[in-house]
């Protein structure tokens, strides 16, 4: 289920923001929004008048225009026919459509040149030429998708600039962004969405940033848990001053990562907080071996894996269950058991010597199938017919059928189903207290202070902070996120214990797990 | 509910795999009738009577000599259609099989015309010149993909073009051809020593090329490699996904140079049946097109060994008896390329069709399976 | 069960074929075999190479021939024509086809031939064959070779070149760089040097074997003609089959001469717009070469081995049409006779 239970409501003539961490239903949203998919249940009113969109035409006659995040231009057409392109009949294809073209741009203050060549223009004017393209079919309700990813500051207030200037005609305008400072600069109202819901809305004249970062990642506290720590002071994974340097298309070197050192031990959950974006994902590769190193080492039992490939990595222990599991932890086409063998094709049971063998690796699925409760009528599906829940923990049996060491979980119960959720929190919490140390990277604040032993906090490729989940709340790990706080945060104590107490409330069975049911607890913002 | 009795689920495996064969003929079939008709209206159109054109082929595939000769192509073909395919089942596109069947046909015409030892040893002497020579040319393709990030593809057709001048340079008078020719005009290396012929078995209707046998292990091997051994597994599974076959630890650029290396050594492999069975030298009139008649038949035969057979089988059965169509009823022999064509696009688009009707079929039987699951579950709670 | 069904159909696959071989060991050629021979008339079969009839060139003229012993000699003939990129076993069956059709003369045009004659000459002792542009001295007594002097047919383009080049610089396009064409550009430098030692000339091949599209680039010609045209030659002689055509426009373009080859190429409607920069062109009569060949096993006095159809033979010539070497008409007669007295060799292999 990508989205459930949205509510919005947004007032004519008003900027109104669209929230949420990547993967939280923004678009699926959208894409009902402006009827490029059908919602199962619910139903959508335009100036109180109830419609159905079948089709984006349909969209487009109700007023409803969308500005893409990636431009849908021709290069080698003029702005005029660019605007023009499907909509001839409108205001046909000559001296009346460039008046019009003129028209709207001079209105809305876009300053639009109708004869340029579009290969010539720049970003910014693309996009302007898209939002004219918008306006140009009577869009009175205008929806940006993360307009401002692909602009500089500059360019972004001159949108804003021009944003407000379609508002003050009446226009409406929808915004989906995830960057909290440009949303306080220009919305008039902003809904939140995480985990395909709506959280709540705010008042950007009342919020500030920092609440919106716990509107998005999950304010919720779950309690740590009184559990005993299962902790070592056997290490198992260090990694010293890891750096990471790619340089981009105009040959300017941008550093990923750079000195990133941490060590976890046996029994061991790392956690790693941070903003989607900020290395996150490059550290999971690194560690596995996918990206070279431009300098540093990486450790595991001892054991220096700095310059060896992925497969003797996990051959020496590290279990993997990667952030998009359809990418790079599964073949979707594939039967189960293949799947059961990818990642562990040179252990057992998968093969010995040289050789497959296919009926060990068939049994041992079942095994899988049985242990981790993967619903599935069978071992000889693809892959692609099981659904996301079912996926993970099937990635997480094969993981964790050949003892790792250590685990890199990234975003391991993401767009997977609540109850799915629990068991795969369950299943990495008997690894640890097995020994098993984890590295856990998540966007979702509960689930890492939830599950985490210590936090560190990534931003903009390095450790910026570390933090005892026990005493810190989300409020203060957000700022840290957003690169306002540094070195080691340790909340009020206060504020910890009343963020305890309020997610303990909701969550009865959280000494199991971080929580069963997000439906039943209390949104922030509300 | 977590194992489910073992009598339903192995009543749903069989009707999933009994269904995955219809699915799986459901195309080709479809292809074949769909072609057959299209040529019968072109026929037709042009005034001939279509039903006599297919007598003339399929009886001529009922006599014996034609049997053979569809065989022996089958032969050819089938290799050809390996060589392709193994490179395909990685998503490794070696349209230079072409390139490499010719510069492997040549040195192992060469070497077999300049050393003569014990047949057991001389033939395979040649099998594996022409593997290492074809392997070889390939392999610049898959180094030059994985260390300079050129499409394999396009150094693929840049290597055939490439081949045909080297069989120039190197079959001349002087250097891999005599210097005195036994023919005027055409130029061709000297003859294999005896020992190089390959048997073959005596029918009725001509000889039957033992090379079949080596087609046919080609085949198990192709099998046995690809379902029964970790490297084809990573080889299926950078196929698959090249990115999960990454993070899962396959390292996607040594795989590619091997099965560059491993699809081009098939492809050595094409030439030799017409040279150890038939022509027993090189000329400049060896048959040309077999590489690219070889991906047509992989992808009829959907790069499986058993698949490709048939797909071999049929395009043999298609140009033999097609060549009897002109001599018999004055038929145009083109009409045998038109129906390979469009069979191959039949194919491609009916494959396409039925594999997303196929996946989106098993989600929903997986879908109602759990769900019915799911009911009796609930049903036997209720009940106790 | 998957297995087992693969396994299955694997065995079905093989034994379908093996099977039929054994049970049903009628050969195609059992019904027909007998009813090959009631007619009495001579049956002649002939088998083309890629192109077949209407390929303005080589085949053509071959047809002609065809057709004339047909209407002059009355006897019974039909025809098959090569594909591209068939495999030997393809020539060898259109043989055995023709045979089979009680075919027993057969004329194979074409060097590619060679092998698959060889090979149904030895089966089939009582066939007679002929084979065009080709010999192998190893080849059955029942095969005649019907070859030309090309070489001396070229070597008079280039005394005709030699005699017609104001700038001294002439030029020689070959199709393919194959030992027949090297014929060509031998006896052609040979006899322009006869005329003018210090002559300069060109010489450009389109492509090499086993690539044998530069017989059939116009394109390739033409560009071809076009870098000898820029370096100053003003007479080109094209052995380039249908590339050719692209090398006449290029020179008529430019007002030089052109020589054509194999036929008279100015009295081809296809280059009739160029026909007055066609100088002359280097005639191969393969015509005459298949008539004879049909009439003498016709007489029952067939030809046997090698057959040259030399300049004395007319198996080659100049052609006259448009009266352009009228004016050194003498002096082509006196290298001809030259060599028909052998007083003139000329090489069959460029030397240089």
């Amino acid at each position: 289920m990508a989205n459930h239970d949205i509510n919005l409501t947004v007032r004519t003539g008003t900027v109104h923001a669209l929230m949420g961490e990547n993967g939280a239903g923004k678009s699926t949203l959208m894409k009902i929004l402006y009827g490029m998919q059908r919602p199962d249940e619910g139903t959508i009113a335009i100036n109180g008048e109830q419609c159905e969109f079948h089709t984006p035409g349909d969209a487009i006659a109700r007023g409803i225009g969308m500005v893409h995040q990636h431009f849908m231009l021709a290069d080698n057409l003029t702005v005029l026919e660019n605007v023009v392109l499907g909509g001839e009949k409108l205001h046909g294809i000559g001296a009346r459509a460039k008046a019009k073209i003129k028209e709207i741009s001079d209105q809305y203050g876009l300053g639009v040149r109708p004869d340029a060549l579009v290969e010539d223009l720049g970003v910014a004017d693309r996009q302007r030429v898209e939002i004219l393209k918008v306006l140009y079919r009577g869009a009175k309700i205008l929806i940006l998708d993360e307009p401002t990813a692909v602009l500089v500051p500059q360019e972004v207030d001159a949108l804003f600039d021009n944003l407000r200037e379609l508002k003050s005609e009446g226009v409406t305008v929808i915004f989906i962004s995830h960057k909290l400072h440009e949303v306080l600069a220009v919305a008039d109202a902003i809904s939140v969405i995480r985990r395909g819901t709506t959280v709540g809305d705010a008042d950007p004249k009342a919020v500030t940033a920092r609440q919106l970062a716990e509107m998005m990642v999950g304010a919720e506290l779950p309690s740590p848990e009184n559990r005993e720590s299962t902790v070592t002071t056997t290490e198992m994974l260090r990694v010293e001053d890891l750096r990471i340097a790619k340089t981009d298309a105009e040959g300017i070197e941008r550093v990923v990562l750079d000195d990133i050192s941490l060590r976890i031990h046996k029994g061991e959950i790392l956690g790693i907080a941070g903003v989607e974006g900020n290395g996150q994902a490059e550290l999971v590769e690194a560690i596995m071996g996918m990206l070279p190193l431009d300098g540093g080492t990486v450790t595991l039992d001892g054991k220096d894996l700095s310059g060896t490939l992925t497969r003797a990595r996990r051959e020496a222990g590290i279990g993997y269950i990667p952030e998009d599991r359809h990418k790079h932890g599964l073949l979707l086409e594939a039967p189960l058991w293949e799947n059961r063998i990818l990642g562990h094709v040179t252990e057992e049971p998968n093969s010995s010597g040289p050789l497959l063998k296919p009926a060990a690796a068939r049994e041992d699925t079942l095994r899988i199938v049985r242990d981790y409760d993967v619903r599935t009528p069978g071992i000889e599906v693809t892959a692609a017919s099981l659904s996301g829940g079912n996926q993970q923990k099937l990635i997480i049996g094969r993981e964790m059928s050949h003892q790792p060491k250590l685990l890199i979980a990234a975003h391991p119960t993401r767009g997977v189903d609540v109850g799915a959720q629990a068991q795969i929190w369950e299943h990495i919490r008997s690894a640890q207290r097995e020994g098993l140390a984890v590295l856990l990277i998540s966007a979702d604040l509960d689930e890492l202070i939830g599950l985490s032993d210590t936090i560190r906090v990534i931003y903009r490729g390095r450790l910026v902070a570390d933090a005892d989940p026990a005493t810190v709340t989300a409020e203060d790990l957000g700022t840290a996120m957003t690169g306002a706080a540094a070195g080691h945060l340790e909340s009020d104590p206060e504020a910890v214990a009343e963020a305890q107490a309020v997610a303990a409330e909701g969550t009865e069975a959280a000494d199991q797990h971080p929580h069963t049911d997000t439906a039943d607890k209390p949104q922030a913002g509300e | 509910m977590t194992s489910p009795n073992p009598a339903a689920k192995r009543s749903f495996a069989q009707r999933i795999s009994g269904e995955r064969i219809v699915l799986a003929l459901a195309a080709p079939v479809l292809a074949v009738v769909l072609s057959v008709a299209i040529c019968s209206v072109l026929l037709a159109t042009s005034g001939k009577n279509p039903f006599d054109a297919w007598n003339v082929m399929i009886t001529y595939a009922t006599k014996s000599d034609g049997q053979v000769l569809i065989l022996n192509r089958a032969t050819t073909y089938y290799l050809a259609a390996a060589a392709a395919a193994f490179g395909f089942r990685m998503n490794l596109f070696n349209i230079g099989v072409e390139g490499q069947y010719k510069v492997a046909a040549l040195f192992a015409a060469f070497v077999g015309a300049q050393v003569d030892l014990p047949a057991f040893i001389q033939i395979p002497l040649l099998l594996v010149t022409a593997m290492l020579i074809g392997g070889l040319y390939a392999s610049i393709a898959g180094l030059l993909k994985v260390y300079r990030g050129v499409s394999e593809v396009i150094s693929t057709i840049m290597l055939n073009a490439i081949s045909v001048s080297i069989v120039g340079l190197l079959l001349v008078p002087g250097v891999f051809a005599p210097k005195a020719s036994s023919t005027s005009n055409s130029i061709q290396t000297d003859p294999v020593s005896d020992s190089s012929h390959f048997f073959s078995i005596p029918t009725a209707g001509g000889d039957l090329w033992g090379f079949l046998f080596i087609a046919v292990l080609v085949g198990v091997l192709f099998q046995f490699t690809l379902t029964r051994t970790r490297f084809g597994f990573d080889l299926r599974a950078t196929g698959r996904s090249e990115s999960a076959a990454t993070a899962s630890g396959v390292n996607v650029k040594k795989m590619v140079v091997i099965s560059m290396v491993v699809s081009g050594a098939i492809a050595g492999l094409i030439g030799l049946p017409e040279l150890l069975q038939n022509s027993y030298s090189y000329g400049q009139s060896f048959q040309p097109g077999l590489g690219f008649l070889g991906i047509s038949i992989a992808l009829l035969g959907r790069n499986s060994p058993i698949g490709m057979a048939f797909a071999a089988l049929l395009f043999s059965f298609l140009d033999s008896t097609g060549s009897q169509l002109p001599l018999k009823g004055g038929f145009p022999f083109e009409i045998v390329a038109v129906m390979q064509g469009t069979i191959v696009i039949c194919v491609v688009v009916a494959y396409e069709l039925v594999r997303r009707y196929g996946l989106k079929r098993q989600q929903q039987k997986v879908g109602a399976q759990l769900a019915a699951q799911a009911a009796a579950t609930e049903k036997k709670e209720v009940s106790a | 069960m998957r297995r087992s069904m693969k396994l299955a159909a694997v065995v079905l696959s093989g034994s379908l074929g093996m099977a039929s071989l054994a049970a049903c060991g009628a050969k195609s050629t059992d019904t027909n075999a007998s009813s090959g021979s009631s007619s009495d008339a001579l049956k002649v079969g002939m088998a083309y190479d890629i192109g077949g009839r209407g390929d303005q060139s080589f085949n053509d003229s071959a047809a002609r021939g065809l057709d004339k012993a047909k209407a002059d000699l009355g006897v019974n003939v039909t025809e098959a024509e090569a594909k591209t990129g068939e495999a030997e076993a393809d020539k060898e069956t259109r043989l055995k086809n023709l045979i089979d059709g009680g075919y027993k003369t057969i004329v194979a045009v074409g060097f590619v031939y060679q092998q698959a004659v060889d090979k149904v000459a030895k089966d089939n002792p009582n066939v007679k064959f002929a084979i065009i542009d080709s010999n192998d001295k190893d080849q059955p007594s029942n095969v005649t070779s019907l070859l030309f002097a090309e070489q001396e047919g070229s070597y008079l383009a280039g005394v005709a070149a030699a005699n017609k080049s104001k700038a001294h610089h002439i030029g020689f396009i070959g199709g393919v760089q194959s030992e027949l064409i090297k014929k060509f550009e031998a006896g052609y430098k040979a006899g322009a040097k006869s005329v003018d030692p210090n002559i300069q000339i060109e010489t450009t091949y389109l492509t090499t074997p086993p690539d044998f599209s530069g017989f059939n680039s116009p394109d390739k010609g033409k560009e071809a003609a076009q870098g000898q045209l820029d370096k100053g030659a003003d007479v080109i002689y094209s052995a380039a089959g249908s590339s050719g055509n692209g090398a006449i426009e290029a020179v008529a373009t430019a007002g030089k001469w052109a020589i054509g080859v194999d036929s008279d190429q100015a009295s081809q409607p296809a280059l009739a717009k160029f026909k007055n920069n066609i100088l002359t062109s280097m005639v191969k009569n393969v015509d005459n070469a298949v008539y004879a060949y049909i009439d003498s096993v016709k007489k029952n006095t067939p030809f046997t081995g090698i057959k040259l159809f030399d300049l004395k033979a007319n198996g080659v010539s100049l052609a006259t049409t448009g009266g352009k070497i009228d004016d050194i008409q003498d002096k082509l007669k006196a290298a001809s006779d030259a060599i028909t007295s052998g007083a003139t060799t000329i090489p069959t292999a460029p030397t240089s």
